[in-house]
C-alpha cells in the first residue's frame, strides 16, 4: 500500500554534523524555502491544503485548512507556534528532530510564517529538553545569519507540564498565564496568542513541509495512504530489540513496524500488547498488529494513532502494573480546571494500586468501569479522556488478568523480561 | 432569531445565548457551580451538562451557545447520572463537615448532594488535606472544602482588577491561594466571597455565632460609606448584624462591595455607642431624660435668637444622615431659629465643585450613571483615585479598561496603576494637575474640531485657548512629558464619547474655578459623563435638601423671593433673605457673631482643617448641640449631647452621587431616637408644629416644597431608586434675568452664562512647590472615624500612618516602621512611617482618620475667596524620627 519510499525528516541524521546549516543545506536545506517565497502566500497554503497534510501532534487535523481558518482572520499581527512540548510517554519523535535536523523545522516554521503573513514565532520546547534548546539556539543563529528567517524566532521552555502541550494551554501559558486548556470557541486561529490569529503545529508537521513545498503536493500524496498521505515518525519503545524512532511512510503495519523495523519483540518472546500512539491511546491486543499506522486506519482496528509511539509489551509483562504506572502519570499531569479529570484519574489510579499491591476487592474492576466510564466524555479536554481510555481499554482486553491480581497477588505471578 | 427545543418544549430566542441563559430565561433550571453571571465562562465543574441532540458528549450549557433547530435535554437518565457522578467526584475529596461549616444552608455543593441524591461513599482511600489558613484578620481559607470553581479566582482577576490570589499547583493539589502568603494582601473587597459556592473562603466575622436559617431576617439597605449608594443585605440575628452580603443584581453595585462596605459594619454594634443625652453641667457632661434634653436645647437656642438674632445661631450636617433628616435640620434653623448660617462638609468640595459645572451645563451636569461608565470610549480620572474613595465606581474604571477602552489619568491615581493606557503625572507629585489639564485641553483643540453645539461656549473655549499654555511648559513645570500629552491627546481625537472622573482633591485648590472650568472644557469636547466623586452617602443630599447658606431644598436660591415665598407660605414662618455663612466662616465667627452651633452627624472639631483654631472658636461659643451616634471630639465639647440611631437602624432615603434616591431600611430595632425625630422634636419645642409620623410624612412634605422632588412620595421609591431628574423641575439656567413666569430658570452672574470663563484665564503654570509635601491620604479602608468603631476594619489597618516613598525616606533618615513626628506650624502629630514604592517622591501622605494623630492637626487652610471652599496648607512641615 505504501509507494514512493523517502526520507525527508530524519535522512540526514547519521551525518554528525547533521544540525548545522552547511549540512543541511547541502542537502539541499533551505531550496523549499527559496521557492516558498517566491509564491504568493495564499498560492503556499493552496499547496499545503492539496498536500492533504494532517497535523503529526495527536489529533491529525488538516494543516492547510488551519492555516485558511487564520489566514482568513483579518486581525494583525499573526503568529505561528511550534509545539515542541513533547511529553506523552513513549513519544520522543519530535526530539530527534529538534536535536539532529533542527533546520527542518526552522525551514517549516519559516514556510508558514510567509505564508501566514505571521509576524513572530514561537517555539513552545519542553522544560526537560535542555540540549535541543541549545542546538536550536545554535541553528536559529545560524538561519539569522544566513538570511533565511525573516521574522523574530523565539524560544520558550516549559515548565513541565504535559497539559501544556494541549494548544490552548500552550497558549495561554505561552501568554504569561497558568496553562490550562481554555474555551473554544473562539479558536487559536482566530483568538490565540495576545488574543491575536494564531497557528499552532507540531515539531514534525512544520518539518514535512519543505518536501510539499519542494516537491509539490503531488509528490507528497504519493507517500503512504493518500487519504493521509506523508512520512510519520514511529518512536518505538519496550519489548523490541532494537528501539528507536523511524521514519517510514504513513499506513505501515504495527507488525512491520515492530517486526521489520524494531527487531521483533525482545528475547524472541510473544507479543502480549502494544500501544500504537502513545499511552492515551487505546491499547491493543496482539491480534490487532495487523493496522495500519495511519490518522484513518487506526480508529477502525479499536485505537488511535496519536503521536504514533508504538509501546510494546511482551509475554509475562504485568498490565495491571502498566495500567497503574499510566494512571499515575495521568494524576499528575491533570491540570485540575475539570471536576471528573481532576478528582477522578487520582481514585483510578488509587483502585489500580491497590489491585496491583495484592489488596484488590471483588467489585473493584467494576469500580474501574464505573469512575473511568464517569470520566470519559465528560471532561475539559481530552487528557481525561486518556486517563479514562487506560483503564476502560486495559479492562476491554485484558479483564483476566485485573482478575486473576485481586485473587492472587502479582508478585506471586509470572515475572516478566 | 433563533429557535430551539429544551426539555421538548419550544424556545424562541433574539440572540445566541449560552443554553444555561436560554433555559433560565424559560425557568427551567440547571444546576450549576462554576458558572457565574459576572464572571468569565470556565466550563470547569461540569455540573451543567446537558444532552443535545445529534451531538455525541454531553455539553456544558454553561458554554455551549445555542443554534437553531437544536434540542437539548437538560434532565435524561445520562445527564442525571453524570451529574451524580460529577458530585460524587467532588465528595470524594470534599469533607463532610457540614455540621460544623458555617455556609451549611447557603452551600450550593449540599443543596445539589440534596437534590441529585447522595451516592454511598465509594472511595476509600482518604481524603485530600489542607490546614485550615485564619492567618488573615478577616478571611478565613479552608482548602478541603474548595471544589476549585476559580470563581474567586475569575472575581479577583476579572471584576476587581486587583490578581491577589491564584490556583497554586495543579490536578487534585489544586488550592488557592494569595500571592501574598498566608495573609492577603488586598483590596479586601471579599467580593471572592460572595461568589464561593461553598465554604472555601469565608468571613471571619462573627465566625461560628449562627447558621444562615438561624437568622431572622435579611434586609436590602444602602451602604453607609460613601457616595456610590450600594445595596447590601444585612443578615440580623438576635438585632445585631452577623453579615453583610450582596449578591449579583443588586443595586449600582450590582452585587459587588468594597471592603468598607462588606467589613465595616461592626460600628453599629460598637459598646461606645452613645445611649443617652448628655447636659453639660460643671463642665461635665452627664446623663439626662430626653425630655430635659430637648426642652434644655430648645429653650437655649431660644434665648440666643432672642438675645442676639437668628444669625448668632449655626447648623453643620455631615454626609450619613438622611435626606429626611437634613431637610428637617434646616427647616429648623430656617423656619424655626430663623438664620441662613447652614452648612455642611459639601462645602469641602462637592458643593462648588457641583455648582460650577451645573452653572456651565445646567443642573444635573453630574448626574450621570455609573453603569455607563465601561461603555464610554474613554474615561479620564483626574486627581482623585476612585478605586479608593467610591470603590464600586472604581471598578467600573476598571471594567472601561479590560473592554479595551482608553483610560487616562491626570495626577496620582494608584488604584489604576495597571489599568490606564496614558499616565499623566507630574513627577513633583499631587497638585500640577491644573498645569496639565490646561496642558491636554490646549492640545486636544489642536486635534479635535469643536463642533459647534454649544456656540456660547466654545466661544468662550476659543477665547482661552490663547493663553493655554503648551506640552513643552507642562514639561517644563510638572515633568511630564510634552510627546505624552500629545499622544493623549491624539488618542482621543476620534473619542466620541467618554467619562470623566473627579473629586475633592480637584476642588479643594486655589484653582478650584479653573480647574472645574478646564473639566467643564475637556468634557464638552470630550462628549464627557462627569462624575463627581462623593466621600459620603448622603453628600448629595446635604446640597438637594437646601443644607447650604444660599440655598433652599430642591437646590433653589435663596435669594430669589419667589422662591422664598413659597417656601414661607409651606413652612409658616419667614426665612432670611440674606444668605448665611459658610462651613468655614461659621468657625471663624464662632464667638464673635456665631453664638450658638448645632451639628448633626458631624465632627467638625475633627474632621476640619487647622484642628487647633477650630477647636478653640467652637470652646468660645455660648452653646453647642450635638447629635451624633458616638463621642466625637465635637461631642465632647458640647453643651447638650443627643445619641442618634444609626444607619441600620432607620429608615428614611440617600441621594447618591448619580443623583439616584435610595431607600435606607431600618434592619434593627435599637434603643434610642433617629435624628429626625430628634429634630422633629425640638422644633417642636421651639415652636415648629410637627406633625410626622415617619419618614414618609417627611419625605410628603419635600416632595410638596421641593420642585425637583415634587411628585414623589416615599413609597414610590422602589428597588433601584429614582433617578434623576425625578419627576420633578431642574433649575435652568438663562442668560436671560429671572422672571416670574419661569418658575424653574434663574439668571447667573453679571456676564452671562460664560462670565466664569474670563475670570479664570489661564494665568500662567503655578510655581511647583519644592521640598517635602503634605498629601491628605484617604485610605481605601477607612472613612472619617467611623470605620475606626469597626473591629474588622482595624485589624486590617488598625492605626495612622505616614506613606513616603523609599527614596524620599532615605533623604529623611527614615526607615519603614520608624516612630515619628510631624509637624507644621500648624501642631503636630506622631505616628508610624510607612515606606512604599510607587508613591510620589517628597511627599508624605498622612490620613485624617485616627484620633491623635488625624492629618487635619498639621494642615491649615485658605478660603479659596468665592466658594469659600477651604484649601488645605502646610507652613514648615518637618518630620523627625522619634
Amino acid at each position: 500500500m505504501t509507494g514512493v519510499k523517502v526520507k525527508y525528516l530524519l535522512g540526514n541524521i547519521d551525518n554528525p554534523n547533521s544540525a548545522d546549516i552547511e549540512e543541511y543545506e547541502k542537502a539541499g536545506g533551505y531550496q523549499a524555502l527559496g521557492k516558498a517565497l517566491s509564491m504568493e502566500s495564499a498560492m503556499v497554503i493552496e499547496e499545503v491544503k492539496k498536500s492533504g497534510l494532517r497535523g503529526r501532534g495527536g489529533a491529525g487535523f488538516p494543516t492547510g485548512m488551519k492555516w485558511m481558518f487564520a489566514d482568513r482572520d483579518p486581525k494583525f499581527p499573526k503568529y505561528i507556534v511550534c509545539n515542541a512540548d513533547e511529553g506523552e510517554p513513549g513519544t520522543f519523535k519530535d526530539r530527534i528532530i529538534l536535536e539532529k535536523n533542527p533546520h527542518v523545522l526552522i525551514e517549516g516554521m519559516a514556510i508558514a510564517a510567509h505564508a501566514l503573513k505571521a509576524e513572530h514565532g514561537y517555539i513552545y520546547l519542553r522544560g526537560e529538553y535542555p540540549a535541543a534548546k541549545k542546538v536550536l539556539e545554535t541553528a536559529i543563529n545560524q538561519a539569522q545569519r544566513r538570511g533565511c528567517l525573516k521574522f523574530p524566532l523565539h524560544i520558550h521552555q516549559g515548565a513541565g507540564a504535559y497539559i501544556c502541550g494541549e494548544e490552548t494551554a500552550l497558549i495561554d501559558s505561552l501568554g504569561g498565564k497558568r496553562g490550562q486548556p481554555r474555551l473554544k470557541p473562539p479558536f487559536p486561529v482566530s483568538e490565540g496568542l495576545f488574543g491575536k490569529p494564531t497557528v499552532v503545529n507540531n515539531v514534525e508537521t512544520f518539518a514535512n513541509l519543505p518536501f510539499i513545498i519542494k516537491n509539490g503536493a503531488e509528490e507528497y500524496l504519493k507517500i503512504g495512504n493518500p487519504e493521509c498521505p506523508g512520512n510519520k515518525l514511529f518512536p518505538v519503545s519496550g519489548h523490541v530489540e532494537r528501539p528507536g524512532v523511524f521514519e517510514l511512510p504513513m499506513g505501515t503495519t504495527l507488525r512491520e513496524i515492530i517486526y521489520e523495523h524494531a527487531g521483533g519483540v525482545k528475547g524472541g518472546l510473544a507479543l502480549k500488547a502494544v500501544i500504537p500512539g502513545g499511552i492515551s491511546t487505546p491499547v491493543l491486543p496482539p491480534d490487532k498488529i495487523d493496522c495500519p499506522m495511519d490518522f484513518v486506519s487506526v480508529p477502525k482496528w479499536g485505537s488511535m494513532l496519536g503521536s504514533g509511539a508504538v509501546i510494546v509489551f511482551a509475554e509475562g509483562t504485568c498490565l495491571v502494573k502498566v495500567a497503574w504506572r499510566s494512571l499515575k502519570f495521568f494524576e499528575r499531569e491533570s491540570c485540575g480546571k475539570c471536576t471528573p479529570c481532576r478528582e477522578g484519574t487520582g481514585w483510578l489510579r488509587a483502585i489500580l494500586e491497590r489491585i496491583e499491591n495484592g489488596q484488590g476487592r471483588e467489585g473493584d474492576i467494576g469500580l474501574l468501569e464505573d469512575v473511568a466510564g464517569n470520566i470519559a466524555g465528560n471532561t475539559f479536554c481530552p487528557l481525561g479522556d486518556g486517563a479514562a481510555s487506560v483503564a476502560l481499554n486495559f479492562i476491554r482486553h485484558f479483564r483476566s488478568e485485573f482478575e486473576g491480581h485481586i485473587k492472587t497477588d502479582c508478585r506471586k505471578m509470572a515475572v516478566g523480561p | 432569531m433563533v429557535t430551539l427545543s429544551i426539555n421538548g418544549r419550544k424556545v424562541e430566542l433574539e440572540a445566541p445565548v449560552t443554553i444555561l441563559e436560554a433555559a433560565r430565561k424559560n425557568g427551567i433550571d440547571i444546576p450549576t457551580l462554576c458558572h457565574h453571571p459576572a464572571l468569565e465562562l470556565w466550563g470547569g465543574c461540569r455540573m451543567c451538562l446537558v444532552e443535545v441532540e445529534k451531538m455525541p458528549r454531553l455539553q456544558t450549557a454553561c458554554t455551549v451557545r445555542v443554534a437553531d433547530g437544536m434540542a437539548v435535554h437538560t434532565e435524561t437518565p445520562r445527564v442525571v447520572a453524570a451529574r451524580k457522578a460529577i458530585l460524587e467526584f467532588f465528595l470524594i475529596n470534599h469533607p463532610l463537615e457540614c455540621p460544623t461549616c458555617d455556609k451549611a444552608g447557603l452551600c450550593a455543593l449540599q443543596d445539589l448532594t440534596v437534590k441529585y441524591g447522595a451516592v454511598a461513599g465509594r472511595f476509600e482511600e482518604g481524603k485530600r488535606v489542607f490546614p485550615e489558613v485564619v492567618d488573615d484578620p478577616v478571611i478565613v481559607r479552608n482548602m478541603k472544602r474548595c471544589i476549585m470553581c476559580t470563581r474567586c479566582v475569575r472575581m479577583c482577576d476579572g471584576v476587581q482588577g486587583a490578581s491577589a490570589i491564584g490556583v497554586i499547583d495543579r490536578g487534585a493539589g489544586s488550592h488557592i491561594e494569595p500571592f501574598s502568603g498566608g495573609r492577603y494582601n488586598c483590596e479586601y473587597c471579599g467580593n471572592c466571597l460572595t461568589v464561593c459556592p461553598v465554604g472555601a473562603v469565608m468571613s471571619k466575622l462573627h465566625r461560628y455565632t449562627y447558621r444562615p436559617w438561624q437568622m431572622e431576617k435579611t434586609v436590602k439597605t444602602i451602604c453607609s460609606f460613601c457616595g456610590v449608594g450600594c445595596t447590601l443585605r444585612l443578615e440580623v440575628r438576635d438585632e445585631s448584624i452577623k453579615r453583610v452580603s450582596a449578591e449579583y443584581g443588586d443595586g449600582v453595585n450590582n452585587g459587588l462591595l468594597c471592603g468598607r462596605g462588606r467589613f465595616g459594619y461592626e460600628y453599629a454594634d460598637s459598646p461606645e455607642r452613645l445611649k443617652t443625652p448628655l447636659i453639660k453641667r460643671d463642665g461635665r457632661l452627664e446623663r439626662a431624660t430626653w425630655d430635659e434634653a430637648l426642652g434644655y436645647a430648645a429653650e437655649r437656642l431660644l434665648e440666643i435668637k432672642k438675645s442676639g438674632g437668628g444669625a448668632a445661631i449655626g447648623g453643620i450636617a455631615g454626609g450619613r444622615t438622611t435626606n429626611e433628616e437634613i431637610y428637617l435640620f434646616q427647616k429648623f434653623l430656617r423656619a424655626g431659629l430663623g438664620t441662613n448660617n447652614i452648612d455642611s462638609i459639601a462645602r469641602l468640595g462637592l458643593l462648588p465643585a457641583q455648582k460650577i459645572l451645573e452653572g456651565v451645563f445646567g443642573q444635573g451636569a453630574a448626574a450621570n450613571l455609573i453603569s455607563g461608565i465601561p461603555h464610554s470610549e474613554a474615561v479620564l480620572v483626574v486627581a482623585s483615585d476612585p478605586t479608593k474613595l467610591n470603590p464600586v465606581m472604581g471598578l467600573e474604571v476598571r471594567a472601561a479598561a479590560r473592554a479595551g477602552r482608553k483610560v487616562i489619568t491626570i495626577g496620582h491615581v494608584d488604584g489604576l496603576k495597571r489599568h490606564r493606557t496614558h499616565r499623566l503625572e507630574a513627577k513633583t507629585g499631587p497638585g500640577q494637575e491644573t498645569l496639565i489639564m490646561a496642558g491636554l485641553l490646549g492640545e486636544l483643540l489642536k486635534v479635535k474640531p469643536l463642533t459647534g453645539e454649544n456656540p456660547g461656549l466654545e466661544d468662550a473655549i476659543r477665547q482661552w485657548e490663547k493663553t493655554l499654555p503648551g506640552p513643552d511648559e507642562v514639561e517644563k513645570a510638572a515633568g511630564v512629558a510634552a510627546s505624552l500629552i500629545s499622544a493623549t491627546a491624539a488618542d482621543l481625537k476620534e473619542v466620541s464619547t467618554s467619562s470623566i472622573i473627579a473629586g475633592r482633591e480637584l476642588a479643594s485648590s486655589m484653582d478650584m474655578r479653573t480647574n472645574m472650568l478646564l473639566l467643564a472644557a475637556l468634557g464638552y469636547i470630550l462628549n464627557s459623563r462627569i462624575f463627581l466623586i462623593s466621600e459620603h452617602p448622603n453628600e448629595q443630599g446635604l446640597i438637594e435638601m437646601g443644607c447650604s447658606p444660599d440655598m433652599l431644598p430642591g437646590e433653589r436660591p435663596l435669594e430669589v423671593s419667589t422662591f422664598r415665598e413659597k417656601y414661607e407660605q409651606a413652612w409658616g414662618a419667614g426665612i432670611n433673605p440674606e444668605a448665611g455663612l459658610t462651613l468655614m466662616e461659621m468657625i471663624e465667627q464662632a464667638g464673635a457673631s456665631i453664638k450658638a452651633l448645632y451639628v448633626l452627624g458631624e465632627d467638625p472639631a475633627f474632621n476640619l482643617p487647622a484642628r487647633g483654631r477650630v477647636k478653640e472658636a467652637l470652646g468660645r461659643l455660648d452653646f453647642l448641640v450635638v447629635q451624633d451616634i458616638f463621642m466625637t471630639e465635637t461631642a465632647a465639647m458640647a453643651d447638650v449631647v443627643f445619641p442618634a440611631l444609626c444607619w441600620s437602624e432607620k429608615d428614611g432615603t440617600y441621594t447618591n452621587l448619580e443623583k439616584r434616591i435610595q431607600k435606607l431600611k431600618k434592619a434593627l430595632v435599637k434603643e434610642g431616637i433617629e435624628d429626625w425625630r430628634i429634630l422633629a422634636e425640638i422644633g417642636k419645642r421651639a415652636g415648629l408644629p410637627a406633625r410626622y409620623r415617619n419618614v414618609s410624612d417627611i419625605f410628603r412634605e419635600i416632595a410638596q416644597v421641593s420642585p425637583i422632588h415634587a411628585g414623589l412620595s416615599f413609597e414610590s421609591i422602589e428597588e433601584g431608586g429614582l433617578l434623576w431628574p425625578y419627576k420633578g423641575k431642574p433649575l435652568v439656567y438663562s442668560a436671560t434675568p429671572y422672571s416670574a413666569a419661569q418658575s424653574s430658570s434663574v439668571s447667573t452672574a453679571a456676564g452671562g452664562l460664560y462670565g466664569p470663563w474670563a475670570e479664570a484665564a489661564w494665568s500662567g503654570a503655578p510655581q511647583a512647590q519644592n521640598g517635602l509635601k503634605l498629601v491628605l491620604d484617604k485610605p481605601l479602608l477607612h472613612s472619617d472615624t467611623l470605620s475606626t468603631h469597626s473591629g474588622a476594619l482595624m485589624d486590617l489597618m488598625g492605626g495612622p500612618e505616614a506613606r513616603l516613598c523609599p527614596e524620599t525616606g532615605s533623604k529623611l533618615g527614615i526607615a519603614d516602621g520608624d516612630a515619628v513626628k510631624v509637624s507644621t506650624e500648624q501642631g503636630h502629630i506622631s505616628l508610624k512611617a510607612r515606606l512604599e514604592s510607587g508613591l510620589p517622591e517628597d511627599a508624605l501622605f498622612i490620613s485624617n482618620n485616627f484620633r491623635g494623630a488625624g492629618a487635619f492637626e498639621l494642615f491649615g487652610y485658605q478660603l479659596e475667596p468665592e466658594s469659600k471652599t477651604p484649601v488645605l496648607t502646610a507652613q514648615n512641615l518637618k518630620v523627625e524620627r522619634l
